[in-house]
C-alpha cells in the first residue's frame, strides 16, 4: 500500500478510515471526559494526540480501543464496532510498555507473541544482543524498542502509541520514530499521545485536546491558531521576571529574555513603566504550550 | 557563590556512569542538565547532593540546610496531604508555627495548588504532585535548588507552571539545576550541558552552543551516508562535521535537537571506528 | 493459555524469595513437625526437699529428674524453687502422704508429672500451683501476648519502613539535615506505641475474659515487654533494609514469624523437643519473653529469677538494632550506593502517576 500524502488530510470517505469517532461523549456521571469528539485516522498518517491533564485523552483511547463504551457517539475501528476480534488488529503500546520486567527480551516477545497466536519476532539486528537480558535491566530506549517489536509482531493495521519517546535521549527517539514511520509507510495508521513537543513535531497532523473536546486540529501552526507571546528583551531580567510575575502575568523565562504568552504589550508597557524598567517588547510566534496554557487559565477563569 | 563539579567522575562496578564531567552553577541562573535515560543526569545530580560519593573530581554544594533536592521519583509523601507534606519538611528545617503557615500558603499560592492543600499526595495528579515536591524542596530558601527531571512525563501546562516556579527561584538569587529529557527547556535555560552515556557532549548557553557548533547539518528525503543520519518529520537529517556535504545538498541552520543528535551520531560513529 | 504458564514459571524462577518461600517453607514445616512436635514430656526437673528427700529420689520413676535434693529445706523453699522456674515439681517430704507441688505454668510437664504421680495411688498427695486446673487457656494467652508484639513488630514495622523506599522519598531523607538515628526512631515511635497499646489491651482482656492470673509485678512484666518490642522492632527494622517492595517484607517477615510460632515453647514445650531442634528454639526472642510473660503472670516470679531472659533480650534487641541501624544508615547516608539495578537513571516515577485517581477523565 502506497503512502498517501495526508497532510492536509480531511477525509470523508469513511469507509476508508481505520479509526474513526463520530461525536463521541463519555461521562462519568455528571463528569463530561470527552465531550462531542469526532476525529480520524487515515492509513499512513501519524496522528498526534496533545491536551493537558484532564483533557480527555485517555478516555478517548480507551473507547477507540473499546475497553470503554461510549455515552453518545460511535466509535468504528477498522470498519466496525470496537470488538475483541478487531482489537486484535490493534497495536498498544501503553506508557509503561506492558513488558514482565523479570523477563528476558526474548522471554517476553515469546509470551506476547503466542498470546496473538503470531509467530514469534525476530530481534533486529541492533537489539539482538540484547535478547537474554532481563527487561527491567535494559536501559529504556532499548525497552522501548523491545516493546514495539513486541506490539508489532502480530502485524497490527493500527498502532496506539502512549508518549513513545517519553524520557528517552534525543537519538534512541528519532530511530523509535525511524520504526514508527516505517509502519505508517506501510498503511498502518497511528495514533501517538504525547506531551513532548518535538514528539509533536514528528506527526503529520495534531489534535489538542481541551477539557473534553477538541480544540483545534491540523499543522502546528492550526493548532497554536492566534494564540500570541511576547518577548521582553530587557538588561534586568530578574526584576522584569517578578514584576510581571506579580501582576499576574503568564512569564516564563527564556534564556536570559522573558516571555509573557497571551501579552498584550499595553499592559506590560503599563505594568514596567510603573517598575522603572526599561525594555523592548516583542511579539513573537507562541508555542503550542502556550496555546494550552492560555486554554488552561480560559477554563480556570470560567470554572 | 559559584557551585559545581569539576572532573567528576563515578563507577558503578565496571560502569562508568559519570565520566569527567564539569559543570558551574551560578546563582540566579538556571542550568539544564540534558540527556536521556542512562545518560548520567541523576548520577550527576545525585553526587551534587553528596547523596552518591564521586570516585574522582569534586564537588562544591552547600550543606544540607542550603541545599533543596527534588528526586525522579514521587517527591512527596504519598499518605500525607499537601499541607502535612509541607508541614514536615518545615519542621526538618527548623520552621514552626506562623512562620511555617506562612510560608506554606506562599509556597502553594505560587504554584498554584491553594485550593489542593487538605488532599493527600496520592491523589495529585502528576503534574501537581511535582509542584509539591518543587514547594517542599524550596520552604527553607535554598541557595541551591537541584531538580532531577522535574517535568518528565509531565502535561505541558504544569510544566510551564513549573519552569516558571524554577525561573522565578533562579530570579530571587538561587543556583538553580535541573535535569530534563526535554530539549526546549534546555533551550530556555541560561546554560545547558548536554550528556550522553556519561559524558559531557556539549555545554554552555544555547548561543555559544550554537555558536561552537562544528560541521553542517543537511536535509533530504533520503540520506547519502545512513550512519551519519537521522529522521526529523518526514525527512532525514545529515551531519557533515567537516563540512564537506557534497554541492546541492539543503542546509539547515541547526536548533538545539539537531545539535544533540549529531553530535551523539558523532560519539557513537566514532567508538565505532575505534574498534 | 500454554503461553501464559511459561511466562507464569519463568517469572517465578526469577523471584527468588517466593521460590525459596515455596521449598523452604514445606521442608521447614517438615522438619519441625518431625522432631519438634511433641506434646509428651519425658523428662522433668524435680527437687525433693525434707527428711526423706533422699528416699523420694531412689523410689521415683526415671521420669523425674531430680536437680535439686535438699533435706534440710522444707516446703516454703519448695515453692521458691517452684516459682522461680527452676524445677517442674518438688516433693515435699515429713509428712505423710508426700506432697508434690506442680508448676501448672508448664502445662505438659506438669500433665505429664500429674499423670505419673496418679499412678503412685495415696501415697503422694499431688497439688497444681499456678495453674490449678492446668487450663490450656492460662498458658497460652501469655505466649500470645508474645505472638502479637512480635507480629506487630516486625510484619508492620518492615511494611512501614519499607514504604519510604517504594515511594522513592528515602532519598529526599538522605539530603534533608535530619541524622540517620532520628529518622529510624522517629519511625519506629509510632510502632512502639500501638505495640504496647495492642499488649495492654490483650493483656486486659486475658485477665478479664479467661481468668488468667496475674500474680506478679507489673514493671517486671513491662521491662520484659519493653525489652521484647525492641527486639523485634529491630527485627522489622532489618527486614525493611533487605527488602525492595512491601511484599517481599511480608515474605520475609511470615517467614521469620513461623518459626517462632513453632519453636518457641509457645505450643510445643521446649524439654520435649529434640536437642537438635531445641538449639532452634533458644536462639528465638519470642522464647524469651514467653518465659518472662509465664513466670510473671502465673507464678509471680521476679527479675531476680528470670534475670536471664532479660538479659538475653537485652543483648538481643542492641545487636539486632545496631545491625539494623548500621544497614539503614547506608540507605541515608551520603556516600550510598544506589541500589537502582545497572542502569544510571532512574525510570522517571512521575510518567506512572498522570493517571488521575479522581473520576478516570484523562
Amino acid at each position: 500500500m502506497s503512502r498517501r500524502d495526508t497532510s492536509r488530510d480531511t477525509s470523508r470517505d469513511t469507509s476508508r478510515s481505520l479509526l474513526r469517532a463520530t461525536s463521541v461523549t463519555h461521562r462519568f456521571g455528571d463528569l463530561v471526559a470527552v465531550d462531542d469528539v469526532s476525529m480520524h485516522v487515515e492509513p499512513g498518517e501519524v496522528v498526534g494526540l496533545l491536551g493537558a491533564n484532564g483533557a480527555g485523552k485517555t478516555t478517548l483511547i480507551r473507547m477507540l480501543l473499546g475497553l470503554l463504551a461510549t455515552s453518545e457517539g460511535e466509535v468504528v475501528v477498522l470498519g466496525g464496532p470496537p470488538d475483541r476480534a478487531r482489537r486484535r488488529r490493534l497495536g498498544y503500546v501503553p506508557q509503561n510498555l506492558g513488558l514482565y520486567r523479570d523477563l528476558t527480551a526474548e522471554e517476553n516477545l515469546t509470551f506476547i507473541a503466542r498470546a496473538y497466536a503470531a509467530a514469534r519476532p525476530v530481534l533486529p539486528p541492533d537489539l539482538a544482543a540484547y535478547a537474554g537480558v532481563l527487561v527491567g535491566d535494559l536501559p529504556l530506549g532499548i525497552q522501548r524498542q523491545v516493546a514495539f517489536v513486541a506490539a508489532l509482531c502480530h502485524a497490527p493495521e493500527v498502532l496506539l502509541l502512549d508518549e513513545p519517546t517519553s524520557g528517552v535521549d534525543a537519538l534512541s527517539g528519532t530511530r523509535l520514530w525511524d520504526t514508527i514511520r516505517a509502519e505508517s509507510d506501510t498503511g498502518v495508521g497511528v495514533l501517538v499521545t504525547t506531551h513532548n513537543m518535538q514528539e509533536a513535531e514528528q506527526c503529520d497532523r495534531l489534535l489538542l485536546m481541551s477539557d473534553g473536546k477538541v480544540v483545534a486540529q491540523g499543522s502546528e501552526g492550526d493548532v497554536i491558531g492566534d494564540t500570541t507571546a511576547i518577548a521582553v528583551h530587557t538588561d534586568d531580567w530578574a526584576r522584569t521576571f517578578a514584576a510581571l510575575n506579580a501582576a499576574g502575568q503568564p512569564v516564563v523565562l527564556d534564556g536570559r529574555a522573558v516571555r509573557v504568552a497571551d501579552g498584550h504589550v499595553a499592559r506590560l508597557e503599563q505594568i514596567l513603566a510603573a517598575e522603572g524598567i526599561t525594555a523592548r517588547l516583542e511579539p513573537v510566534p507562541a508555542t503550542i504550550e502556550e496555546r494550552m496554557l492560555v486554554l488552561a487559565r480560559g477554563e480556570a477563569d470560567t470554572s | 557563590m559559584t557551585f559545581g563539579v569539576r572532573s567528576a567522575r563515578v563507577r558503578y562496578g565496571d560502569r562508568t556512569a559519570v565520566d569527567d564531567v564539569s559543570v558551574e552553577l551560578d546563582a540566579g541562573s538556571v542550568t539544564a542538565v540534558v540527556g536521556g535515560d542512562g545518560a548520567g543526569k541523576t548520577t550527576l545530580l545525585r553526587a551534587l547532593v553528596r547523596e552518591v560519593a564521586l570516585d574522582g573530581g569534586t564537588v562544591t554544594a552547600p550543606d544540607k540546610d542550603r541545599l533543596g533536592y527534588l528526586p525522579a521519583s514521587s517527591g512527596s509523601w504519598a499518605g500525607l496531604t499537601v499541607a502535612q507534606n509541607i508541614d514536615f519538611v518545615g519542621g526538618v528545617f527548623g520552621l514552626a508555627g506562623e512562620a511555617l503557615a506562612a510560608r506554606r500558603a506562599e509556597l502553594l499560592a505560587a504554584a498554584g495548588l491553594t485550593a489542593a492543600v487538605d488532599r493527600p499526595a496520592s491523589q495529585l495528579s502528576g503534574g501537581m504532585r511535582r509542584k509539591l515536591g518543587f514547594c517542599m524542596a524550596m520552604v527553607h530558601e535554598p541557595a541551591l535548588l537541584v531538580l532531577d527531571e522535574p517535568s518528565t512525563g509531565i502535561d505541558p501546562v504544569s510544566r510551564i507552571d513549573l519552569w516558571r516556579l524554577i525561573s522565578e527561584t533562579a530570579a530571587r538569587g538561587a543556583a538553580v539545576v535541573m535535569s530534563t529529557t526535554y530539549l526546549d527547556e534546555a533551550e530556555r535555560a541560561a546554560r545547558l550541558l548536554v550528556l550522553d552515556r556519561g559524558r559531557a557532549l556539549v555545554q554552555g548557553s544555547y548561543d555559544e552552543v550554537r555558536a561552537g557548533f562544528v560541521g553542517t547539518i543537511t536535509r533530504d528525503r533520503a540520506a547519502v551516508r545512513p550512519h551519519w543520519s537521522w529522521r526529523r518529520g518526514r525527512e532525514r537529517r545529515e551531519y557533515w562535521p567537516d563540512a564537506d556535504q557534497p554541492a546541492g545538498q539543503a542546509v539547515v541552520e541547526p536548533d538545539l535537537e539537531d545539535i544533540v543528535v549529531a553530535l551523539s551520531l558523532a560519539a557513537r560513529n566514532r567508538e565505532g571506528a575505534a574498534t | 493459555m500454554r503461553a501464559m504458564i511459561v511466562k507464569e514459571f519463568r517469572e517465578l524462577v526469577r523471584d527468588r524469595r517466593t521460590l525459596a518461600m515455596l521449598v523452604v517453607m514445606p521442608l521447614l514445616l517438615l522438619i519441625i513437625f518431625g522432631y519438634a512436635a511433641n506434646f509428651y514430656v519425658s523428662s522433668v526437673r524435680s527437687a525433693a526437699v525434707g527428711p526423706q528427700a533422699e528416699q523420694v529420689v531412689s523410689q521415683a520413676p526415671a521420669m523425674f529428674d531430680f536437680t535439686v535434693v535438699e533435706p534440710s529445706e522444707g516446703q516454703a523453699d519448695a515453692e521458691q524453687l517452684l516459682q522461680d522456674g527452676k524445677v517442674d515439681v518438688a516433693f515435699v517430704t515429713g509428712r505423710q502422704p508426700v506432697l508434690a507441688l506442680v508448676d501448672g505454668s508448664n502445662l505438659f510437664a506438669a500433665q505429664s508429672i500429674v499423670g505419673a504421680l496418679n499412678k503412685a495411688g495415696n501415697s503422694v498427695t499431688t497439688q497444681v500451683l499456678y495453674n490449678p486446673d492446668l487450663k490450656t487457656s492460662w498458658v497460652m494467652i501469655p505466649a500470645i501476648i508474645g505472638l502479637i508484639l512480635t507480629f506487630v513488630g516486625t510484619l508492620i514495622t518492615s511494611i512501614g519502613l519499607v514504604r519510604e523506599r517504594e515511594q522513592g522519598t528515602m532519598e529526599q531523607l538522605a539530603v534533608m539535615p535530619i541524622r540517620p538515628t532520628a529518622v529510624i526512631l522517629g519511625k519506629i515511635a509510632p510502632y512502639f506505641l500501638v505495640a504496647a497499646v495492642d499488649m495492654t489491651i490483650v493483656t486486659l482482656l486475658g485477665v478479664w475474659l479467661f481468668g488468667v492470673p496475674f500474680n506478679g509485678n507489673v514493671l517486671a512484666f513491662a521491662l520484659g515487654a519493653a525489652l521484647f518490642l525492641f527486639v523485634v522492632l529491630g527485627v522489622g527494622v532489618f527486614i525493611s533494609t533487605v527488602s525492595e517492595t512491601a511484599g517481599q517484607a511480608i515474605q520475609l517477615a511470615f517467614l521469620l514469624l513461623l518459626p517462632q510460632i513453632l519453636l518457641s515453647g509457645m505450643i510445643f514445650p521446649l524439654e520435649a523437643m529434640a536437642a537438635g531442634v531445641r538449639w532452634i528454639g533458644y536462639l528465638l526472642p519470642l522464647t524469651y519473653f514467653t518465659m518472662i510473660s509465664r513466670g510473671v503472670m502465673l507464678r509471680g516470679a521476679g527479675i531476680e529469677s528470670l534475670w536471664y531472659a532479660y538479659l538475653i533480650l537485652a543483648v538481643m534487641a542492641v545487636v539486632v538494632f545496631t545491625g539494623a541501624t548500621l544497614r539503614f544508615r547506608r540507605d541515608l547516608a551520603p556516600g550510598a550506593r544506589s541500589g537502582h539495578g545497572r542502569r544510571g537513571g532512574k525510570e522517571p516515577e512521575p510518567a506512572t502517576v498522570t493517571a488521575p485517581a479522581t473520576g478516570g477523565a484523562a
